[in-house]
């Protein structure tokens, strides 16, 4: 355990930039948790003496156009924002991955197995075509705006994705010689599949999640921008941004400026986070990465051995 | 020859895929809630006009005859009436669809630009600085939303700086428009010679175009990156080098061979723009299409949605299928 | 004569609605490119240039209740009477109708004589005659004569529109009620005596047709004419339509052969222009000479502008919480008083409205005749509120749904400061969002605890309005508000002339509302006119629209 530690240390120093995704995404995780301590106002009381005031020591953010302290809101707001890409991602994860795996693993053979497959195929062809914002908004108007509604229209809308990454790892790797030896060792199907081929599959179906996930909260965000998202007052980046607006354009940019700031940086992190786990799942860049950590260990195992050398003559 | 078989394969299966958007649109539109004939008569209707409204508007009917009669309508080419606008949806969008076209269009174009040339750069130099801002450029880009990253530029250089125009639209309120020739603004004041109104588009296109553009280089730039380092890795590559081929052929023949990936991305983008570019549309008030879709489904003109919806799938259809008859063009060996 | 009152109120519903739907929509109704090559003239003295949300859907009155139908409407077409001018206590440069109670006037009233020269009202209420002006011609060339009015208030009977309430608001329930008594005299025939059937002939709802044209021109599978007046006008106004292209402008010209003074404005250029920001800049920029409107925001930013001026006068605009008497909690009256007494309405007038309203203290709009402000009783007192639902059993705590408009923006920057407000007498609120059309849907199939609307009654009248919204019979009661005694005070108070009976009578139905609080009361938002500083003559009419015929330049 502490060996991983110190393997991760050594790793996060070698490539900054993984670390910093990592730290970021740790940072906005904690102040959400943390936020009903840390937050000086309620996310949700509208004190309109002190409307639209830039930041100040009072308000380290400034207040929006009824008052609310914008500092609470955006550190309650990752509780919204994280919970829903989390779940979302995770489920369209989970839809469209399994059945990916199904229609990669059946994507040749017999019968009506394989027609699913196609018709399969084909639906999810129709769903990517298909305006993304049109059919999210659709899906929050007709079921109502409630978190989960949001939720199932970014499961929905990033199902697909999984789908098709599924089914292209899993055919590639079903004509690979430990799947055709678990089928002689007389494994089922569905064994095959749970034991070898999703296993397998998961580095980049991982790294795709983390990215995902990011872009479900702009998603989110987006949702609740055009106003089909969270309903007011619910402290939530996209809606804040939505609030302030019209006072941009007007010269109050605080409102909408610091939430999307932190929007911003939180998608990056998990986009680092991505990024690294595409780096570590991949064999021959892990096996790159690992030798960066060696060099740098040589290197400072080097400098060291000098200073002794030089500490002792 | 061959070409036309492939073609005409792709196209049979257009119709299907059709027949599923509209269908699958068609469901999704009419559960939202709000009842076309309140709106359409406004709220101090009486019941019995609403009722008779209904009839004609084959509103009590049973879901699949009135997705009989909008399919009927459509191949009339009646797309509905927009309660909104009391105009007929085709001449709605023939009126905002280019303006989207436009709009995309550009920022794809300043896309491909800034996409290939970092990527190209990254791969051929993977240490030197190009390569790690590409990088950085390539994630952070990802990132950010775009209706956030547009009200920033708006806040920079129209509220700070003033050089930008107001966001409200495509063209400075006193010009007047030209004749509407391809709906472009660009190509149409060009046409009538009229140089104000286009520098008026122009400048009104910067930041929306820059915006869209410049976040959407980064899926580009990473795919030719990535594409373009596999390519100089590969045996034909190393070969080529071997023989002392001049740099700058080797990184031409790599490129054509990376090509298809490009252009896939490419092709996924433009057809996901369509769409995805709402929210700029919304906060540039660019009156495009998207946001005339996403104003129907806000409040229940269901026509303008599935006639949107119908634009972009046929739209992005094509895009696909003139993608892969450039890869059958560019590569003899993809053709099933 | 309360039976009579089952159509739906004529009314700015639909305008609100579209409104706010234009409001909502922002720019996404705005059409790619205006076509028309119709400049924004510019320099020219005589031409007044309008940014308005929206251009005229229709120009029916029967059928169109829109924004910039109604602001054509009272250019386009002539009334039978008027009310007095006087100058507004608020806006130096602007004026008003003069709709108080005048004892010492004919009829009680300040009115002007406009296409009805004189008229007469029998003493027991029942008859009224007027006497028609002559040499009057339509902008078709017709000369008006009394068969013009008859064809129109005939119309109402038979086009199944709007002009259904208007007949049965006063009670009629025939049009031979109507009855031509000469080339230039006509009567109306009550069954029962109606205080309002003057002040009806003022109504913009109310316009005079020119029967002849709108007869030939129908011929005989129109005969009402519905197809023409929806896009063009038969009528005895100052201008005629000189263009109307939907979604980008509707042009008026000024018409040479109009009976009374001939308009300043000799062209008037409505220009639809759907974002209130862009509307804004407009005016800003000198490109128009009104901006119609703007948000409160986009106002006070105005103030520091040299050029520019904005009147803001005391309207008839209301907007409150129906408070539905059928739904839980609010069928208990002490909730419903708790409510009021939590709403915190100087707050909301000046964070969101920068001042441009006024407190809601009585049940029907203050500036109107009658008007009773004695009778609230609900300055924000936390204490007294959570005593109140103490009192009605719910004091550990209640939540319910809030529900507003998503095409207004006031809507919920207020629905915020009152969940706040609410919040710490222990009533939880969730805010329900709704798009415009559902909004409207929900309003009146009366399906939400609370919910907002924002409304004006045109006719100022105590009785009118108060029926229209708190007669249990009224098909406007959204609150479901049903007190039996209020209906026949209501109705006595309709039935009769005489004001000295008409005014206790309506206080003590104020008294009686303001108590039982079925509304939220929040505020009367001014009527605000954004535009050019040497543009002069405005005027504020009970019905919110403008009348180009008042403009001039200085």
């Amino acid at each position: 355990m502490l060996a991983k530690l110190r393997l991760f240390a050594r790793l996060a120093l070698v490539r900054p930039r993984f670390a910093a995704g990592y730290v970021i995404v740790v940072v906005v995780t904690i102040l959400a948790i943390l936020a009903p301590v840390i937050a000086p106002f309620s996310p949700t009381e509208a004190d309109s003496l002190s409307f639209l005031q830039p930041p100040s020591s009072a308000h380290v953010f400034g207040t929006d156009n009824v008052g609310m302290d914008i500092f609470s809101r955006a550190i309650y707001a990752p509780r919204i924002d994280l919970t829903i890409a989390i779940l979302g991602t995770g489920l369209s994860a989970l839809l469209g991955g399994s059945l990916g795996a199904l229609v990669g693993y059946y994507s040749s053979g017999q019968g009506i197995r394989v027609w699913l497959s196609f018709a399969l195929m084909r639906a999810a062809d129709v769903l990517q075509a298909f305006p993304i914002f049109v059919f999210a908004i659709a899906l929050v108007a007709s079921l109502g705006q409630s978190i989960q509604t949001v939720v199932l229209a970014i499961a929905f809308v990033n199902a697909p994705i999984y789908l098709r990454l599924m089914r292209s790892q899993v055919l590639s790797i079903r004509s690979m010689r430990y799947v055709e030896a678990s089928q002689v060792n007389g494994l089922s199907d569905f064994q095959t599949i749970i034991r070898h081929v999703i296993p397998n599959a998961m580095g980049p179906v991982l790294a795709q999640l983390s990215i995902n996930v990011g872009w479900g909260i702009v998603l989110t965000a987006a949702l609740s921008f055009i106003g089909a998202g969270v309903r007011a007052p619910t402290p939530e980046w996209g809606s804040m941004i939505a609030m302030g607006f019209q006072n941009v354009v007007t010269g109050q940019w605080w409102p909408s400026m610091f939430p999307g700031t932190m929007l911003a940086v939180t998608v990056f992190g998990f986009s680092l986070i991505g990024a690294s786990i595409e780096v570590l799942a991949d064999p021959a860049k892990r096996r790159l990465l690992l030798t960066d950590v060696r060099l740098r260990d040589i290197a400072r195992a080097a400098k060291t051995a000098k200073r002794a050398s030089l500490g002792q003559g | 020859m061959r070409v036309l078989t492939y073609l005409a394969h792709r196209l049979l299966f257009v119709i299907p895929q059709l027949f599923g958007i509209i269908l699958v649109s068609f469901l999704l539109v009419k559960s939202v809630p709000g009842d076309p004939a309140v709106l359409m008569l406004g709220p101090t209707a009486t019941p019995a006009a609403i009722a008779s409204l209904r009839k004609v508007l084959g509103l009590d009917q049973p879901l699949y005859v009135q997705f009989f009669i909008y399919v009927k309508n459509l191949l009339h080419g009646n797309l509905g009436t927009s309660w909104q606008t009391t105009r007929p949806v085709l001449d709605d969008l023939i009126q905002r669809f280019p303006a989207t076209l436009e709009l995309v269009t550009l920022s794809l174009l300043v896309a491909i630009v800034v996409g290939v040339t970092l990527g190209l750069y990254a791969a051929t130099r993977p240490n030197g600085w190009i390569a790690r801002f590409a990088d950085l450029y390539g994630l952070s880009v990802g990132a950010l939303p775009d209706f956030w990253f547009a009200l920033v530029l708006i806040f920079v250089f129209y509220t700070m700086l003033g050089w930008a125009p107001a966001p409200l639209g495509r063209l400075d309120m006193i010009i007047i428009p030209p004749p509407s020739v391809t709906g472009a603004l660009t190509i149409d004041t060009l046409l009538a010679g009229d140089l104000q109104a286009f520098g008026s588009g122009l400048s009104h296109l910067a930041l929306p175009v820059l915006t869209l553009g410049l976040l959407n280089a980064g899926p580009i730039l990473k795919m030719t990156q990535s594409t373009m380092e596999k390519m100089l890795e590969s045996d034909f590559s190393r070969y080529e080098v071997l023989c002392g081929v001049p740099e700058r052929l080797v990184t031409r023949h790599a490129l054509r061979n990376a090509l298809p990936s490009i252009v896939t991305i490419i092709s996924v983008l433009y057809g996901f723009l369509i769409g995805g570019a709402v929210l700029v549309e919304i906060v540039f008030s660019w009156g495009g299409a998207g946001q005339y879709a996403v104003q129907g489904v806000l409040n229940s003109d269901i026509y303008p949605v599935l006639g949107f919806v119908l634009f972009s799938a046929i739209f992005s259809l094509i895009v696909y299928i003139v993608v892969d008859l450039i890869y059958v063009l560019l590569d003899p060996r993809i053709s099933n | 004569m309360s039976d009579q009152f089952t159509r739906m109120k004529l009314g700015p519903s639909r305008r609100r609605f579209l409104q706010t739907v234009a409001r909502a929509g922002g720019a996404a109704m705005l059409p790619a490119s205006f076509g028309m090559g119709e400049a924004f003239a510019q320099g020219a003295n005589d031409t007044l240039v309008i940014a308005a949300p929206a251009t005229p859907q229709g120009l029916d009155i029967e059928f169109d209740v829109s924004l910039g139908s109604i602001d054509s409407l009272g250019a386009l077409y002539e009334y039978m009477l008027g009310y007095e001018k006087i100058p507004d206590p608020n806006a130096p440069d602007a004026q008003r109708e003069d709709t108080s109670v005048h004892a010492d006037k004919p009829n009680n009233m300040a009115l002007r004589g406009r296409l009805a020269e004189a008229w007469e009202v029998s003493p027991d209420g029942r008859k009224a005659t007027f006497k028609l002006r002559e040499g009057v011609v339509s902008n078709w060339g017709n000369p008006f004569t009394s068969k013009d009015v008859k064809w129109t208030w005939d119309r109402k009977f038979n086009a199944k529109g709007q002009g259904l309430f208007q007949t049965a608001v006063l009670g009629l329930t025939s049009p031979d009620q109507i009855k031509i008594e000469g080339d230039h005299a006509i009567s109306f025939n009550l069954d029962k005596p109606s205080p309002i059937l003057l002040k009806q002939q003022c109504n913009l709802a109310n316009p005079i047709y020119d029967g002849t044209k709108c007869a030939a021109v129908g011929a005989s599978d129109d005969p009402w004419a519905i197809n023409f007046l929806k896009n063009d006008s038969a009528g005895f106004g100052p201008y005629r339509l000189s263009q109307l292209v939907r979604g980008q402008q509707a042009v008026f010209e000024a018409r040479s052969d109009y009976w009374d003074t001939k308009p300043a404005m000799k062209r008037v250029i409505m220009r639809e222009v759907p974002q209130s920001a862009s509307r804004f800049s407009l005016l800003q920029g000198g490109a128009v000479d009104i901006a119609q409107f703007l948000q409160p925001r986009e106002m006070e930013a105005l103030k520091s502008e040299k050029n520019v001026a904005v009147d803001a006068v005391n309207a008839s605009y209301m907007i409150w919480l129906e408070l539905n008497a059928k739904i839980a909690p609010f069928d208990n009256i002490d909730v419903r008083r708790a409510v009021n007494l939590a709403i915190p309405r100087d707050e909301i007038i000046r964070t969101i409205y920068y001042g441009y309203a006024d407190p809601q203290t009585a049940p029907m709009p203050y500036i109107y005749p009658m008007v009773d402000k004695s009778f609230f009783s609900y300055q924000y007192d936390l204490a007294k509120a959570k005593a109140l639902l103490d009192k009605a059993g719910v004091g550990k705590g209640l939540s319910t749904t809030l529900s507003y408009n998503a095409g207004d923006p006031t809507q919920e920057p207020i629905a915020l400061l009152i969940q706040t407000s609410l919040r710490q007498i222990g009533v939880e609120l969730t805010l329900e969002k709704l798009p415009a059309g559902v909004f409207y849907e929900n309003v009146t199939k009366r399906a939400k605890p609370m919910i907002f609307y924002l409304d004006s009654p045109w006719t100022p009248d105590p009785g009118y309005s108060l029926y229209l919204y708190f007669n249990s019979k009224s098909y406007v009661n959204y609150s479901n508000y049903n007190n039996p005694a209020v209906d026949k005070l209501i109705t006595d108070g309709l039935a009769t002339l005489d004001n000295s009976v008409r005014m206790p009578t309506y206080a003590e139905v104020q008294k009686t509302l303001m108590d039982e609080a079925p509304w939220g009361f929040i505020a009367y938002p001014k009527y605000t006119l954004a535009r050019k500083a040497n543009l002069k003559g405005f005027t504020y009419y009970s019905s919110n629209n403008l009348r180009f015929q008042d403009f001039t330049r200085s």
